[in-house]
């Protein structure tokens, strides 16, 4: 009996032991999206369309070829910071985690998220590789907080289709943009004369981040430092008065759709229910599928360009971008290797992701052919030197971008005048940032 | 007899621990937890520094802070009596048994069992410009539509409407098992005095049904003052936090701007909000009860 027992014994730890091939597992947390119905086995990335589908057929990709690793991915509603601080608070943080470069200070700070130099330079990725928009993104003390995957701006979505038909487009069959504020208004009143429809098709409902992007990217063009001083917002000022008083004009005049959520929007310009989509990088991919159909609203009538100079100033969009980090937290080397891995794969198909309609991080993608072959790049690629973030010290810029969001609908949408909407914002953002 | 008296008090106790440990653990430590965050600067991820009532004072000089209460005011006025007067109306209605008001009865409770995402869904297809249900009718009808969820006053009436239909279905049963109670005597004196159908209602029914009446006031006082989800999902507070929550307000500082001792501050002014009104009610109805005894 005695001996049946040891040998018992013996067999389990034995079993239990030594695992013939270990598995390594990375918990992966991102947002971009749940589409596994369509792309759960999908491991040819280039059959992939969107966000979602080339982000989720590349991580099969990946497992793919790599069989002694296991990526464990959680999709979150975006942002999905929620999430992640509820998880760094009860110390179950995931391996990795897509994260908006405006959002790394804040974790960065915190001292929530480790660097990732000797991870990239382990792999031999070098940070000279990366565009330097993407690169000042993600370093933040000299040290690099995570792996750069994207640069994204908002964009006007064009509807040619329609355009045409409102009389804004040249012989050589681009839209004719306009070059200055006033323009935009006579046009987007021509437009609607025309055509019997709005202008602009903007994302008005239930949404803070598209009101303060355009603010960004209108402050930038007339030059103003808002944020000179990263822990104080200056909006008491002439140029944040034009471009809210600009705004409330295009809403006042009926040159833009109201009361469209995110989804209604996106929905909206594909229906073609305006000419002008302003929305971000990430529905090139999908809109340019959408005009390949016969019978759409799109057919054959979709390009893209960056938000028009409307202010002598300076061409400039609000430019963020997506990357990948590390929360701070114990991992085996094995773990480590493998996160090393999974970047310089990620890194090596930059390219795959470009073709949502993002920046590419990677300098090398530029160049490449099939790069330079998808549509309309040429219209957007000016972005990589006209795109601009906030100062990197500057914290808070989701909570910020609310703020800014809700106290411009209320000057736009006339529940508050515009000077007030913006000592308002002034006044409660520099609260947020006293209090850190 | 005093022997075996002061025996059973100890065992008794033991009965108890189980559910007296879950209500420690679980309710009073976080309880007394979120009072003494309230009185420090401190995040999520760490510990802080004892402030303390600096933060109760941010709060209530807090703009939104005084409008996401006026909002929340607004909404449980507006609510609880479209709640308490819908419910009985409905109970009053089903109270018989036929294979029609079984139906009906299932139908109306069928919405509490959603979650809150397949409300705000639901109700989005109904309010949402351009496509939505009323957008549609009121194309229609060659009227000019509503944009709902972006329109002050509106935003928080169309989270109003979605609650009420999701809410509706606990009122309504907690009223049909009052109904059930009433003795059918009370009725059948009251058909002999060939009393009105309203003599009957507010002389019969109303009286018999009054702990039942004050129960469910008491319990959608609590619960829409915790109004979040719909509000977050439908309007996102907005526009210009017109239909911001109280609820809302604490999650955005808290996790948003990761201010958690403001938050916990804004959370014990609510504790304190919501046992005022529930007490009130309670203490007024209690009143009424005995005068009329």
């Amino acid at each position: 009996m005695r001996r049946f027992l040891l040998s018992t014994a013996a067999l389990i730890a034995l079993s239990c032991g030594t695992p013939a091939q270990a598995e390594t597992k990375i918990e992966l947390q991102r947002f971009f999206g749940a589409c596994d119905a369509d792309y759960g086995t999908v491991t040819d990335v280039s059959k992939a369309v969107g966000e979602c589908g080339i982000i989720t057929s590349l991580v099969n990709k990946f497992e793919a070829d790599n069989p002694d690793i296991d990526v464990n991915v959680t999709t979150v509603e975006w942002p999905g910071y929620d999430q992640l601080n509820a998880q760094l608070a009860s110390g179950a943080a995931p391996d990795v985690v897509s994260m908006h470069y405006s959002a790394i200070s804040d974790y960065q700070s915190r001292g929530l998220i480790d660097p990732v130099d000797e991870v990239l330079s382990a792999e031999g990725i070098s940070p000279d590789s990366f565009t330097d928009a993407a690169r000042d993104g993600v370093t933040k003390d000299g040290k690099m907080f995570g792996l750069p995957f994207d640069n994204w701006t908002m964009l006007f979505h064009v509807n040619l289709n329609l355009m045409k038909e409102a009389g804004l487009v040249n012989a050589d069959g681009t839209p004719i943009l306009p070059k200055s504020a006033d323009e935009l208004i006579a046009q987007g009143k021509q437009f609607k004369e025309k055509t019997g429809k709005p202008y602009l098709v903007q994302i008005y409902a239930n949404e803070t981040a598209a009101y303060t992007r355009i603010l960004y990217t209108l402050l930038q063009q007339q030059n103003s430092d808002f944020f000179a001083d990263p822990t104080k917002i200056k909006l008491n000022t002439p140029e944040a008065k034009a471009a809210l008083e600009f705004m409330k004009k295009i809403k006042d005049e009926g040159l833009t759709t109201t009361g469209l959520d995110y989804a209604a929007a996106v929905t909206a310009f594909q229906n073609g229910d305006g000419g002008i989509a302003v929305n971000g990088t990430w529905l090139i991919g999908d809109y340019v599928a959408q005009s390949e159909k016969e019978g759409t609203p799109l057919a054959n009538g979709y390009t893209v360009y960056p938000v028009p100079q409307l202010y002598p100033g300076r061409d400039s969009t609000y430019a963020d971008g997506h990357s990948w980090v590390l929360p701070h937290k114990d991992r085996t080397p094995e773990q480590t290797a493998a996160i090393g891995k999974l970047f310089k794969f990620l890194a090596d198909n930059d390219y795959e992701w470009a073709r949502t309609g993002h920046l590419p991080s990677v300098k090398a993608v530029f160049d490449k052919p099939e790069f330079k072959a998808l549509p309309h790049r040429e219209n957007i690629a000016e972005i990589a030197q006209t795109g601009r973030s906030l100062p990197a010290a500057v914290q808070r810029q989701f909570p910020i971008q609310d703020i800014i969001g809700e106290e411009a609908g209320a000057a736009i949408n006339g529940d508050k005048s515009v000077d007030d909407a913006l000592t308002s914002a002034e006044s409660r953002i520099n609260d947020l940032l006293a209090n850190l | 007899m005093a022997e075996s008296y002061r025996r059973s008090q100890w065992s008794n106790g033991l009965f108890v621990l189980p559910y007296l440990a879950v209500f420690v653990v679980l309710l009073a430590f976080p309880l007394f937890w979120g009072v003494w965050l309230s009185l420090h600067k401190v995040d999520l991820f760490g510990p802080g520094r004892f402030v303390g009532l600096a933060n109760y004072g941010r709060v209530l000089v807090d703009p939104v802070f005084l409008q996401a209460l006026r909002n929340t005011i607004v909404f449980v006025l507006v609510s609880v009596p479209v709640l308490v007067a819908l419910g009985l109306f409905l109970a009053l209605a089903l109270n018989r048994t036929t294979r029609m008001t079984s139906f009906l009865r299932g139908l109306f409770f069928s919405s509490s069992v959603l979650s809150v995402t397949i409300v705000t869904l639901i109700w989005r297809f109904v309010f949402i410009p351009g496509d939505g249900l009323l957008a549609v009718l009121s194309e229609a009808l060659s009227v000019q539509p509503v944009n709902f969820l972006s329109t002050s006053g509106w935003s928080l009436f169309s989270v109003g409407v979605a609650t009420v239909w999701w809410c509706i279905g606990l009122p309504m049963m907690l009223f049909l098992a009052a109904l059930q109670q009433i003795p059918n005597d009370l009725y059948e004196a009251a058909a002999l005095d060939n009393a009105s159908p309203w003599r009957v209602l507010t002389r019969v029914t109303v009286p018999s049904i009054a702990r039942t009446i004050m129960l469910v006031a008491v319990i959608q006082i609590v619960m829409q003052f915790q109004l979040f989800g719909q509000a977050q999902l439908m309007t996102n507070g907005g526009p210009n936090g017109t239909s911001r929550p109280l609820v809302m307000y604490i999650y955005e500082v808290g996790f948003l701007r990761w201010d958690v001792g403001k938050a916990a501050a804004a959370s014990e002014l609510l504790f304190l909000i919501i046992l005022v009104a529930a007490m009130a009610q309670y203490v007024v109805s209690a009143r009424k009860s005995e005068a009329s005894e």
